[in-house]
């Protein structure tokens, strides 16, 4: 068992209780049968990509940490490789530092300290 | 002169992981190109610098900064 996160990035034109339905289906393949868990789910929502993918301008990313077997995995990218209306995805490794929203990012400190 | 030493700003930011997620700061470290930015002008130490390469590398795949910026897109 090790812990994954995951971020998907759908279609924009996909309703909310479409995605939702979607991300239980996919977490079905990980989760359930004390095979493992789902520790978070957080929707970003709509946001503007940095460049086309598949002629679309937007996406609506989710973040999801997981914790399952690896073996899980294999299959579970299958799927959603089938799936034409998630966009992207990336499953990465989770050294327990990532959070699902991105950090509050803290003010740059440019200024050196003086020293006399 | 004496060169001013540099100290790498993200142990300043006294965080040990960079996180791929955070586009805010990784467009700190890459040029208005999009390109990351060598070690020798972010001043980066050399762990971070790795942690900049695969973070905004993971962040192009996601569409959250880039490959190529300006020009006409």
């Amino acid at each position: 068992m090790r812990d994954y996160e995951i971020v998907y990035i759908f279609d924009s034109a996909l309703e909310e209780a479409r995605v939702n339905e979607k991300l239980e289906r996919y977490h079905a393949l990980l989760s359930g049968e004390g095979r493992g868990s789902v520790t978070a789910v957080d929707h970003w929502g709509r946001r503007k990509l940095a460049y086309e993918i598949a002629k679309k301008d937007n996406g609506y990313y989710v973040v999801a940490h997981v914790n399952t077997a690896t073996e899980l995995l294999p299959e579970f990218e299958r799927v959603l490789k089938l799936d034409e209306e998630l966009l992207r995805y990336l499953v990465v490794v989770n050294e327990g530092d990532l959070s699902t929203t991105p950090a509050a990012v803290p003010v740059p400190t440019t200024d050196d300290e003086e020293e006399e | 002169m004496a060169r001013q030493k540099k100290t790498c700003p993200i142990c300043e930011m006294g965080r040990s992981s960079l996180d791929y997620k955070d586009e805010r700061v990784l467009s700190r470290y890459v040029t208005e190109r999009g390109k990351i930015l060598p070690r020798r002008i972010s001043g980066t130490c050399a762990r971070h610098q790795r942690q900049i390469g695969t973070a905004v590398k993971r962040a192009r795949y996601l569409a959250l900064l880039p490959y190529v910026a300006g020009g006409e897109g």
